[in-house]
């Protein structure tokens, strides 16, 4: 994937694009905001790192003008600022997601992949039936079975679960979790969602030979089918 | 408090608002004063008025009892009787009334039909009633008179009609009233049309208080092109309002560059570690080291993340939405019931649904996920927490009660201060800021935040 990071922080984005071309990706770095939109406009680019506050060009800036010309490519925002209303106004200036420092190379890697498989999956926000090995979720019965064998799930469980599967294949992060199933931005200090996730699975793989919900260590979990 | 709730008035209570107001209250008084002095400037005309009238009549009737008394004792009764029609019958002297009588009281001569029969014969003054002709019709006057002794056993009636000093009278006192009533109607009046002038300014201007509360800073009070005493209050509230909008944002910049030159170099820190990590063998002490720089720095991100929150809750510069209280309070209970229950501790919850309030959902949300968090790092493995949402008449009350050590009561007021960590506490992880937030949260919401003794345990409830 052809990645763009628009970032004036030299130190901070080398290690970034350095993180991205290790996991294979192709990537482009432009040190302000004028130079980024410039490159955003002229090469095919599959994906753009934006930060906030970008010298000649502020960072919402950029994303504002590459919306207003029908510029679709997924965009995440990185930001210093402090928060709260900061994640609103830049998700409305067009961002697709939004990330504070400082952060986890594993949580932007995470979020980057989201980004990217983002309706590639087949397991969309609008599929009614959500489907992994022998893993089935039915969004309009809400009826979730495993290998034909139904499972009972609290409201919560099922919101999780559907979410991960949305997701299937892909690392997700307990903030991740956190904002897409409680739609909550704070770190709380203790594990609640490391025990929603141990309940989920004793629901889905207990009582089956191959696991699906795998723990990526130092990053969070992830919903597959084991080779 | 009601800071944020718009006060919504039916129109009895808009009435009875009006009733109270302080222009409607003054014009009372002053109609009231008003009222009293033209009736007292009034009754004092009439008292003058009617001596002056009054005696000058009574001197007349004295001094024409003195010249008939005089008149009887020279002129025959024959010539007495005549002298007694001749000036009843003239008509230069309006008014005049006589009347002799025999010693049976028979009238002999005069111009009233009878002998009144009021009193004792020898009251010197009476007043009584004659009917007089009064075009086609006859009409009762008011008469006035002296009443004196003749020789022989006659007697002699002499008066003058003050029937019309009477209507004077009367139409004053009509015109009193009137004037009386008429100040009341409209001092009324005009204190209902000032009243609801006051009123209505009033309102807009707590309608923009109101906005100005919820963080709208750029609103200011109306204010219209007069210099009465509400519109140079206006002005000067607004230029206030430029003083503390200016503050604030100056506050809001300050805090965006220090987050922003925090956040950079922590960011550039975690980078690093994490690349330093990357190439190096698990398990070996150098990446034991940079392992323990990259915690640090989750450490400083958390803490740094809080005090920002802390501060933007204190400016008070973060947007405001309608926040389902109920909702927010159950999906907390939700999401932290499993950590809880792994501890073997009870979270019960009994949540009241609709209670809604102005404010930041993601602010009030880290503020009950504090207190939940203290609940259960400070609550005992098999103890049992309770969240309760109330809600009276539109006033909800989060409260989290846990069975845990509780503060001593001495010690309250010390914690909702920065970085306080009682002793006891020491050994349990945290920042020592999840008070802190929980209090600057619950002061940006227009809450108050009451801590307490659960016996045991700790009670903490947020009043909005």
């Amino acid at each position: 994937m052809h990645i763009l990071i628009v970032e004036d922080d030299e130190v901070a984005r080398d290690y970034l694009a350095k993180a991205l071309r290790e996991v294979g990706h192709t990537v482009d770095v432009a040190g302000d905001g004028l130079k980024g939109l410039h490159m955003a406009s002229s090469i095919a680019i599959d994906l753009a790192i934006v930060d906030r506050m970008l010298p000649k060009l502020d960072g919402l800036a950029l994303v504002q003008s590459l919306r207003a010309t029908g510029r679709k490519l997924p965009v995440l925002i990185l930001s210093a600022l402090g928060e709260v209303d900061d994640r609103i106004t830049g998700l409305r200036a067009g961002g697709d997601d939004y990330l504070t420092k400082p952060y986890h190379m594993s949580e932007l890697m995470a979020r980057v992949d989201a980004l990217a498989r983002r309706g590639e999956s087949g397991n969309t926000e609008t599929t009614a039936k959500l489907k992994l090995a022998d893993l089935e979720l039915d969004r309009m019965t809400r009826r979730v079975t495993r290998n034909g064998k139904k499972i009972e799930l609290t409201a919560r469980e099922f919101q999780l679960l559907e979410f991960m599967m949305r997701h299937s294949g892909q690392v997700v992060t307990r903030t991740m979790l956190l904002e897409g199933v409680w739609d909550y931005h704070f770190d709380p200090q203790t594990n609640v969602i490391d025990v929603h996730i141990s309940r989920l699975r004793q629901a889905i793989d207990k009582d089956f030979d191959k696991p699906l919900l795998h723990t990526v260590r130092g990053a969070g979990y992830s919903l597959r089918e084991d080779e | 408090m009601a800071a944020w709730r718009r006060r919504v008035l039916s129109a009895d209570q808009r009435f009875l608002g009006l009733l109270d107001t302080s222009p409607f209250r003054i014009a009372i008084v002053y109609s009231m004063v008003f009222a009293c002095g033209a009736a007292l400037l009034l009754g004092v005309v009439d008292f003058a008025v009617s001596r002056i009238v009054d005696g000058s009549t009574d001197n007349l009737i004295e001094a024409e009892v003195q010249g008939l008394r005089e008149q009887v004792l020279v002129l025959s009764r024959s010539d007495f009787i005549e002298l007694i029609e001749q000036r009843s019958q003239d008509q230069d002297v309006r008014g005049a009334v006589y009347l002799m009588v025999d010693p049976q009281l028979r009238p002999v001569a005069g111009n009233v039909p009878a002998w009144p029969k009021i009193g004792s014969n020898d009251d010197k003054w009476i007043q009584f009633k004659v009917s007089v002709p009064f075009g086609d019709e006859t009409r009762e006057h008011e008469m006035r008179a002296q009443r004196f002794r003749l020789p022989g056993g006659y007697r002699m009636l002499v008066g003058h009609d003050v029937q019309e000093r009477q209507d004077v009278k009367n139409l004053m006192m009509r015109g009193l009233i009137a004037a009386v009533v008429l100040t009341l109607l409209l001092g009324l009046g005009g204190g209902f049309w000032m009243g609801r002038r006051i009123l209505a300014q009033a309102g807009a201007i707590s309608a923009v208080a109101t906005q100005i509360m919820r963080g709208d800073l750029s609103q200011r009070l109306p204010v219209r092109n007069a210099d009465d005493e509400i519109n140079t209050l206006a002005r000067e509230i607004n230029s206030m309002l430029d003083k503390i909008e200016q503050l604030t944002l100056g506050m809001r910049t300050v805090l965006d560059s220090a987050a922003h030159d925090l956040r950079t170099p922590l960011n550039r820190l975690q980078a690093t570690a994490e690349g330093a990590i990357s190439g190096l063998v698990p398990g070996s002490p150098e990446r034991k080291v940079i392992e323990r720089v990259s915690t640090e720095v989750d450490h400083m991100r958390s803490t740094l993340d809080a005090l920002l929150r802390i501060a933007l809750a204190e400016t008070g510069t973060v947007a405001r939405e309608p926040v389902n209280l109920s909702e927010l309070v159950a999906s907390m209970v939700e999401l932290y019931a499993p950590v809880s229950e792994e501890r073997g501790i009870r979270l019960e919850s009994s949540v009241a649904p609709g209670a809604e309030v102005q404010g930041s959902r993601q602010l009030l949300a880290q503020a009950l996920a504090n207190l939940l968090d203290n609940a259960i790092k400070f609550t005992p493995d098999g103890g049992h927490i309770r969240v309760l949402l109330r809600a009276f008449g539109g006033t909800p009350e989060v409260v989290v009660e846990d069975d845990g050590p509780g503060i001593p009561a001495d010690k309250r007021e010390l914690v909702l201060g920065r970085r306080v960590r009682l002793d006891e506490a020491r050994k349990v992880p945290g920042s020592g800021l999840g008070l802190s937030l929980v209090a600057a949260v619950t002061k940006l919401h227009g809450a108050r935040l009451i801590l307490d003794d659960a016996a045991p345990g700790l009670r903490v409830s947020l009043k909005f």
